[in-house]
């Protein structure tokens, strides 16, 4: 106990908020959520029945599905579009490039409650675009029914765009001009370039803004809840349902539910990693 | 070779910035006209603005949006602030640790985090259980990742051993050195972290709908609210929210872009 050793650990104090905070708020609910899936509801003791019933009932098996489908699809989508608009910013003018990045950042702050309320004064049932479309009679505008899983896939791809494009506007500056004079020496053609040459090298960083697209689906929330309420099948949605809401609550099952979501979100970053490895392993 | 702009390329610009700007520009000329029934609107008003600024309720909400934005930003940045400390001058081997930590939250976005939160506390006695110290403390955990790497990535730009070392030279304590010559350094970089951690506590709706609900009234949740009730008035509610989002972000790329001109500069 010598007083210089104790004033020598005194700056491990400054260590002591954090970790209190990570403990509190975040290791501890971890921990929590993981051994509250395998308890019994309202009382202790280890079972499975809170799984079995997520992986037997339609409800969940539909939520599981219906949140992996629009989570792969908006974010596929989203990078073609994204793929397409950084391509035609690149090869735009700066100043053209940087009213399209203006736009990008303001539209990206645009999400949740929000982003919800705009679609339905769009294309909701009363929508403008729907009334549009009623009136001069455009078949598909008329007809679009925004409160199913294919309308919320629209609002999702809506959020999407800004943050992938921003995500690969910089990628594309990393391709370099003499690779398509190169090819073009070589007596190859444009899409040569394009399959053979700038894909594969965009590739890893492709992946990349995939994965992060993709848990920013999965987790979206505000968008899907003020669309359709407790009316869809959606993982965050019956999670969220388990906790508030006039349904019967049942801690222990939406700890259950939280950690499959938990389990797809850590999958779906290892897959890309790998991938990502695979990608660049060809090369480096 | 010379960059000449395509017209393919210009039309895939304009069809991807309209359908962007499109469901935002709606909302915002639905909040200004009181009817819209064919392709124009008709009866220009500003009288949903006029209304929401006379409700107190309004207001009482944003002021809470703010506030509960504010306070973990302020915690947070603090507490990584001080990690930092320890870790550049005193056990640089628990960094990869602390990075752990930090980038654990990626994995249990929102509404996990606050399922494990609740489920955790929610019937415990005493001040564990108030909603509003719940919702602070994840708050917190939401932010982390991006205070730690905004931080560390300011401070990674300084020369922080050297620095210190100076002033230990001329008699200045570790501790004084870090806090009164290399934060104030840090300072834009520290002030633009924490604005856009305050955007995205800004933006929270789940987090808060499932710890607090209806018992402590933020902005969204007032939207949300609204949103039954009248078309014009919530599209008019999500304009200032807009608005005030926009503002900070544009202040925060402002301070960025001139600390990175700061940064080639010297």
């Amino acid at each position: 106990m010598n007083n210089s050793l104790k004033k020598s650990r005194l700056y491990l104090l400054g260590l002591l908020p954090f970790f209190l905070i990570a403990f509190l708020f975040e290791i501890l609910p971890l921990a929590n959520i993981v051994v509250e899936s395998f308890s019994k509801t309202g009382g202790n003791g280890f079972t499975l029945e809170h799984f079995f019933k997520i992986f037997t009932t339609r409800l969940y098996q539909q939520s599981i599905f219906n949140s992996l489908w629009i989570s792969i699809f908006s974010a596929f989508i989203g990078i073609v579009i994204a793929f397409l608009g950084a391509k035609a910013a690149n090869a735009a003018s700066i100043k053209i490039r940087n009213i399209f990045t203006s736009v990008l950042n303001i539209t990206s702050n645009f999400a949740g409650v929000p982003l919800a309320f705009a679609f339905m004064i769009l294309l909701g049932n009363v929508g403008i675009l729907t009334l549009i479309g009623k009136n001069y009679g455009i078949g598909f505008l008329a007809d679009f029914d925004l409160y199913t899983i294919n309308g919320l896939l629209l609002t999702y791809i809506y959020f999407q765009i800004p943050l992938a494009t921003l995500l690969m506007l910089p990628i594309f500056g990393g391709l370099k001009k003499e690779w398509k004079e190169a090819v073009g020496i070589l007596g190859g053609n444009s899409f040569h370039y394009w399959f053979k040459v700038a894909i594969p090298s965009l590739l890893p960083s492709i992946l990349g803004t995939f994965s992060v697209l993709f848990a920013n689906s999965l987790a979206a929330y505000g968008t899907a809840y003020a669309l359709l309420s407790n009316n869809i099948a959606l993982l965050p949605i019956r999670i969220s349902q388990q906790y508030v809401g006039e349904v019967v609550q049942n801690q222990e099952f939406g700890c259950a539910l939280s950690l499959v979501m938990m389990a797809l979100m850590v999958l779906s970053i290892l897959i890309t990693n790998k991938l990502q490895k695979r990608a660049t392993g060809g090369r480096s | 070779m010379k960059t000449k702009t395509h017209v393919w390329d210009v039309i895939i610009l304009l069809l991807i910035a309209a359908f962007l700007i499109l469901p935002l520009a709606l909302t915002f000329f639905y909040s200004v006209f009181t009817q819209w029934t064919d392709i124009l609107p008709t009866g220009f008003t500003l009288s949903f603005y006029a209304g929401i600024f006379s409700d107190g309720a309004f207001i009482n909400s944003l002021l809470r949006s703010i506030i509960i934005s504010f306070v973990p930003v302020v915690i947070c940045t603090i507490s990584i602030l001080l990690v930092l400390y320890v870790i550049t001058l005193y056990v640089p081997k628990m960094e990869k640790y602390i990075e752990i930590l930090c980038n654990i939250p990626y994995a249990i976005q929102g509404v996990i985090l606050a399922a494990g939160v609740i489920s955790l506390y929610s019937g415990k006695p005493g001040f564990l259980s108030n909603r509003i110290f719940l919702l602070v403390g994840a708050y917190c955990i939401i932010i982390l990742p991006y205070v730690f790497r905004g931080l560390k990535n300011t401070i990674g730009a300084l020369n922080v051993q050297c620095v210190i070392e100076a002033a230990q030279v001329l008699g200045c304590s570790k501790f004084h050195a870090f806090f009164s010559i290399v934060i104030p350094q840090m300072k834009r970089g520290i002030v633009s972290t924490m604005m856009l951690a305050f955007t995205m506590l800004f933006a929270d709706f789940v987090v808060v709908n499932m710890i607090a609900g209806s018992s402590f009234r933020t902005a969204g949740i007032y939207l949300y609210q609204t949103m039954s009730k009248s078309g014009q008035t919530s599209s008019a509610i999500i304009v200032i929210l807009f608005i005030t989002t926009l503002i900070i972000s544009t202040l925060t790329m402002i301070i960025q872009n001139k600390q990175t001109v700061k940064g080639r500069k010297s």
